[in-house]
């Protein structure tokens, strides 16, 4: 708020005119300027707070429950009717019918749950994973790729799957729920590896956001979640 | 009044008037009719009755006050000799009081200063505005939002800062329409000076045996005290000596005829006695000394100041009607908000919650704006009216006036010219009409006769009346003359008629004169002639008729001296009789030419020894004054008769010139007749006639004094015209009283301070701008500038109009209520996302609806306003159920629907289908939900459903507003169709129309970017999703509207009309 206040009078003009339309997102008159929201899976019951201790199962079977919940969509089986769509290009359709691309589940690869059906967890190297809210129409330029970063110095190891981070412009545009049935979001995956893993109380903060794409904001002052989230997990030996 | 105007002295004329037995009437009346100064004299009588009224008014009151003042009134000081005094007071009228006897007695009794009413403190006043009407809800409202921040805040402190927000504005509203309703109110009371500015400042005293000029509050009782002519009498002084000093006692008597003093003691009465000198009354001319028997507020005035505070100032009817309304709204809100307290509580809401619920629902229920509409809506029909001479010291009397269904008038000045004017001349035989209208210009009577030629010689010449001094510009009719009423009247009579008269009085130069004087009833003067061949002198003569006619042997017909027979006394008292009955005060006017051989020029007359014939003359003509209505006020009193109010005159003045005025004037209309009037058609006595056949009643202040309040009552009702004559100012006190009873609203005209008491007492006192004291400015409710009655029409006019209006204005904006609260309430049962925030609810209320609602008080009236009754102040509320339940129920939740449409229609167009949106609540509010799904699939973030929530509260807030235009419009009218009172001719809505229209882009588009308002931008085919909903309300209400005039009286006029 204080930020907005400060605003010269240019820049509101700027927004205005914005406002009234918006080029890159061909928006007229304000329809609200909607960009991906970044959320995380597990739900954690706390405010983005993943907290567990690997020696006690219990601690973490809601997150690899919700998990596995989550994924059961991304199963080979679901997938079996899918599209097998051409990488690295928008999927645009022009209906009636509209087909949905597949995403293997594989990709995520060590957080796939194929290999290792505790995420992770059982090894003090829990997955997360990070995924877009869907957005009708929405097609990225660029070549977007969720980068994360760990806040805390160098106590965790961070890796992305798909590697990189990548998401294939593939999955866009939407084309909402009753037309585009089936269709899956695509996931990027992190695996957090504590680095010393001998002390009892591991402890990060991690940060995603949207990279690679002009179009897809990862800076609001408002809104926390437009393009990146922020989560921590606490993991005990 | 005993149906015979026959004031006669001579009881020889008491044959011709057989009804004339009325020995107590005969008595008031024998000073009338009786000469040229018969004004004076008149009026002596009139204070008289007066001062009589003044005890009788203080004796039957239970009041103790009353009873008070009546002992302290007991005062014997004037019936002491001035050595008794001396003693009494511990003073030398030679040396006065020493400066520590003075300083002593000051310290004693106080200073020579009225008492101030008791004024409230400023603060008190403000603080009043702070707690009054919907305030104290409000700031209910505001402090249960920092309660709420507050445990918020405790429970998490990086709570957001909304509640904070909202409880800030809550305050702000209250304070901010705080103080604007305390600065009309005390731009309204400070439009008159109390009773202090009546004190004089400065007093003439001997103290120590020297003469010292002290400011008039330092006196005590025992000063001597010197007055000349123009000061003020600085305190109730006892005269000691006295050089042709004359009082105006005016201000405390209603005599308005200069009061000569004297020392000596003339009655019993202290205020008929001629010996004591009244504070704040004016000394017209002379000196006199005096000594201080009173002071302050134990001075007459002061006790009769006192007493007009002590008279409980009336509610008025608006604020009845207001507070009414006010007590119904917040009943509302607060049943409504504790009831959806206790559902949201067992709900499982949790309390905090709860009370935001709380506080939304009051917010919506509660009119922020409306008060000080209502309060704009006042003061600009106030100011309408003060251009129509009508000037309102309280606000709320604009409405009073509307309601008033009794108006007790003055007469003098009020109804009338206050000014004597000739009406009526006898000559030759002949009554002639003169023109009385105000400029006098159109005087159309036979003037070719020899005999006018005489008798306009007698009228220039017998007078003593001059202009004052260069006023050759001035109309005739404005000039301002030295002299009394009735030779101010015949001289500009003379002027208009035959030119310059002074001119005409140098050519026939005066060589002797005597003034009028009560033992002779008669004024004469000599003349020499300007006939250069006629060296005869000219006596003229006039003066009470039966005087003038004893002394004349001839008479004059058409030029001609003929002998004055019995047929032409006959006819002579015909006209006279004639002219009396008309109220009218009559003149004789008769004239002789002096021999030439027994008075030649050199002739030296002795007015002393009476030298010269003052028999044997030759009667020339009668001439009749009166002081005429006002060419205005006939129409004025039709008008109140068709808008259903009784006008009741109240003078001071003699009965037969009141019911003359009446009558010609309507009161008492044409074909009316009054008990005695029916007993002298049939020739019966009083007693015989059947009482129900009078439909007028001409009652005096004798006969108002031994009425019991019962027959006052029975008077007042059985009686559609009724006359009060002779009555004091105090007696107003007891009629409007009276009329009271008649759950009448009373307005009430005065100018006296003595009147004010019943000016207070009145539901609308109307004080005289011209001839008023201030201390009746100060008790009335409104002022008259032009001292004309109908000005008080023009008032109630506008007064009943504002009524109307102002039933438009609150049905107008209590519509939208329903459209605010129903969000509240179904967010509570239903669970959706809050379709309208709290602060949007004020940006409408204290937003766009305020120009629009002013705007209503410039409607022009439906129909004719003043041919109705006035409205019952118990049955016609300005606060109806029909309004209550049309604007709630009928248009409020068709505003709702409209809304709600506008709403779902956004938030289905974003996403979010109304079928998702059913208890959607939790998770949509939930913070840790940040991928909520709508109805296609997409997900959202925290942020972006609050900014849809907000868009969404924009949204509605729009299509309010826009079904507020269309509500705007069926408010023009209650009954006709919107075309036939006009669409354009309000151009004030318009502009209110454009205002709502214009605040709602600036609030959208230009503030969308502010946070704490929470508005947004709205794609612009929203602001027209509304419009078939504003459409809809418009035919609804003009088939309601038609279906009122098709069937008046029906279920549907009933239910339907507000």
């Amino acid at each position: 708020m204080t930020k907005k206040e400060k605003k010269s009078f240019n820049q509101s003009l700027a927004e205005w005119k914005l406002f009234i339309y918006n080029p890159t997102t061909g928006e007229f008159l304000g329809r609200t300027a909607k960009s991906w929201g970044l959320t995380v899976f597990p739900k954690p019951l706390t405010a983005l707070e993943y907290s567990f201790t690997v020696s006690d199962p219990r601690s973490y079977q809601g997150y690899i429950e919700d998990l596995r919940k989550f994924l059961k969509p991304y199963d080979l089986e679901e997938q079996k009717n899918l599209t097998a769509c051409p990488d690295g290009a928008l999927f645009e359709q022009k209906g009636p019918v509209y087909g949905a691309c597949q995403f293997p589940v594989a990709l995520l690869q060590a957080c796939s749950g194929v290999d290792d059906p505790e995420f992770g967890y059982s090894i003090g190297n829990p997955c997360v994973l990070v995924k877009m809210n869907r957005i009708i129409g929405l097609k990225p330029q660029g070549e977007p790729r969720i980068e994360c970063i760990s806040k805390s110095e160098n106590t965790a190891a961070l890796s992305t799957y798909p590697p990189n981070g990548l998401i294939d412009l593939k999955y866009f545009p939407y084309y909402g729920k009753k037309l585009h049935v089936s269709y899956l979001q695509p996931l990027v995956a992190v695996q957090v590896s504590f680095n010393a893993t001998s002390s009892t109380v591991n402890e990060v903060t991690v940060e995603c956001k949207i990279d690679g794409s002009p179009n897809l904001k990862n800076q609001d002052d408002r809104d926390k979640f437009l393009g990146r989230v922020v989560f921590k997990v606490t993991a005990r030996a | 009044m005993k149906g015979d105007p026959f004031p006669v002295e001579n009881p020889s004329w008491t044959n011709i008037v057989p009804l004339l037995s009325f020995q107590k009437t005969l008595e008031i009346y024998s000073v009338e009719l009786s000469g040229t100064k018969n004004i004076e004299q008149t009026d002596k009588g009139n204070g008289k009755e007066k001062y009589r009224g003044l005890k009788n008014c203080f004796e039957p009151k239970k009041n103790h006050r009353k009873e008070e003042l009546r002992k302290e009134l007991d005062l014997d000081d004037h019936k002491l000799s001035i050595k008794e005094l001396e003693k009494k007071y511990g003073t030398n009228i030679i040396t006065g009081l020493s400066s520590t006897q003075a300083a002593e007695l000051l310290a004693q009794n106080g200073p020579n200063a009225l008492t101030p009413p008791k004024e409230t403190p400023e603060i008190i006043k403000f603080l009043k505005q702070m707690v009054g009407g919907f305030s104290i809800l409000l700031w209910i409202g505001a402090i249960l939002c920092w309660i709420a921040f507050g445990i918020q805040y405790s429970m998490n402190t990086t709570s957001s800062l909304d509640n904070v927000y909202l409880g800030c504005v809550l305050a702000l509203v209250v304070i901010l329409t705080g103080i604007f309703a305390y600065y009309q109110e005390a731009k309204s009371t400070n439009v008159m000076a109390t009773f202090n500015k009546m004190i004089p400042q400065q007093a003439l005293v001997i103290r120590d045996s020297e003469k010292k000029t002290i400011p008039a509050d330092q006196l005590v009782v025992g000063d001597i005290v010197e007055i000349k002519g123009g000061d003020r009498i600085p305190a109730d002084i006892r005269l000691l000596s006295v050089q042709g000093c004359k009082v105006d006692n005016s201000s405390l008597t209603g005599e308005s005829e200069p009061q000569p003093r004297s020392s000596e003691f003339t009655h019993d009465s202290p205020l008929e006695t001629k010996n004591i000198g009244f504070y704040s009354t004016t000394c017209l001319e002379g000196t006199a000394t005096g000594m201080v028997i009173n002071t302050g507020d134990r001075t007459v005035i002061g006790q009769i100041a006192s007493l007009a505070s002590g008279v409980g100032n009336e509610k008025t009817p608006i604020a009845i009607e207001i507070q009414h309304f006010v007590h119904i709204v917040a009943g509302v809100a607060v049943s409504i908000g504790i009831l959806f307290f206790i559902i949201a509580v067992s709900l499982k809401y949790q309390v905090l919650d709860s009370i935001i619920f709380l506080i939304g629902i009051i917010v919506a229920n509660v009119p922020e704006g409306l008060l000080a509409t209502v309060t704009v809506t006042l003061s600009l029909t106030a100011k309408r009216l003060a251009k129509k001479n009508c000037l309102v010291k309280n606000l709320e009397a604009v409405e009073t006036l509307g309601s008033t269904s009794i108006i007790c008038s003055d007469k003098t000045g009020t109804l009338t010219q206050n000014r004597m004017t000739v009406a009526h001349l006898w000559f030759d035989n002949q009554i002639f009409i003169a023109d009385t209208s105000e400029d006098h210009s159109n005087q159309v009577f036979d003037q070719s006769s020899g005999t006018w030629a005489s008798l306009s010689k007698i009228i220039t010449l017998c007078n003593r009346a001059e202009f004052r001094p260069g006023q050759e510009s001035v109309p005739i009719m404005k000039r301002v003359v030295v002299g009394d009423a009735s030779e101010t009247a015949l001289l500009k009579f003379s002027e208009v008629i035959l030119g310059d008269v002074m001119e005409i009085r140098k050519r026939n130069h005066k060589v002797a004169e005597i003034p009028f004087n009560s033992t002779n009833k008669f004024q004469l003067s000599v003349h020499k002639t300007d006939d250069p061949n006629d060296k005869r002198f000219l006596m003229v003569m006039k003066g009470a008729p039966e005087r003038i006619l004893e002394k004349c042997s001839t008479i004059m017909v058409n030029g001609q001296e003929q002998p004055l027979d019995k047929n032409t006394a006959e006819a002579f008292h015909t006209a006279y009789m004639e002219l009396g009955g008309l109220g009218e005060r009559v003149l004789g006017f008769c004239h002789l030419y002096l021999p030439a051989d027994e008075f030649p020029e050199t002739y030296t007359f002795d007015v002393d020894t009476m030298n010269f014939p003052t028999s044997n003359l030759c009667f020339v003509g009668l001439l009749s004054m009166i002081d005429p209505p006002r060419s205005t006020v006939p129409d004025a009193v039709t008008k109140c008769r068709s808008a259903g109010i009784k006008v009741i005159m109240v003078t001071g003045d003699h009965p037969i010139t009141a019911k003359a005025i009446a009558k010609s004037v309507g009161i008492i209309s044409a074909n009316s007749e009054t008990v005695e009037d029916i007993a002298k058609r049939l020739h019966i006595a009083v007693e015989q006639v059947n009482k129900r056949d009078a439909k007028a009643a001409v009652v005096t202040g004798m006969e108002l004094k031994d009425m019991s309040p019962e027959q006052l009552d029975e008077l007042l009702t059985n009686y559609p015209e009724i006359v009060f004559a002779r009555t004091s100012p105090q007696q107003k006190l007891i009629i409007v009283e009276g009329c009271q009873r008649q759950n009448a609203v009373v307005a009430v005209t005065g100018d006296g301070v003595n009147d004010s008491p019943a000016l207070k007492k009145a539901d609308i006192g109307i004080a005289m701008g011209i001839a008023g004291s201030d201390a009746a400015k100060n008790a009335a409710d409104m002022i008259l500038l032009d001292d004309n009655f109908a000005s008080i029409v023009t008032g109630v006019e506008e007064g009943r109009l504002i009524f109307d209006n102002l039933k438009k204005t609150i049905a107008y904006t209590l519509t939208k209520n329903i459209a605010e609260l129903c969000p509240f309430l179904i967010y509570i049962i239903v669970g959706l996302p809050l379709p309208i925030g709290t602060i949007t609810i004020l940006f409408i209320d204290l937003g766009t609806d305020i120009i629009p609602s002013i705007a209503l008080a410039y409607e022009k009236a439906e129909s004719d306003i003043m041919n109705r009754k006035p409205r019952h102040k118990k049955k016609d509320r300005l606060v109806n159920q029909q309004l209550a339940m049309y604007s709630y129920l009928h248009i409020g939740l068709m505003q709702a629907v409209g809304a709600f449409v506008v709403y779902f229609t956004v938030y289905a167009q974003e996403g979010f289908k109304p079928s998702v949106l059913i208890n959607i609540r939790v998770e949509w509010e939930n913070s840790n939900v940040n991928d909520l799904e709508d109805s296609y699939g997409q997900q959202w973030t925290l942020y972006q459903r609050k900014y849809l929530e907000w868009m969404g509260y924009t949204a509605f807030f729009v299509g309010i507003m826009v079904q507020q235009i269309a509500d705007l419009i069926i408010r023009k009218t209650r009954r006709n169709s919107i075309f036939q009172q006009g669409l354009f001719r309000n151009k004030v809505i318009w502009v209110g129309i454009a205002s709502q229209i214009i605040i709602a882009l600036i609030l959208s588009y230009g503030l969308g970017s502010v946070t704490a308002l929470s508005f947004t931008m709205l794609r612009p085919q929203y602001w027209f999703v509304a419009v078939p909903f504003a459409i809809l309300i418009w035919v609804y209400d003009e088939v309601r509207k038609l279906f009122i005039r098709l069937y008046p009286g029906s279920w549907w006029d009933k239910n339907m009309y507000y």
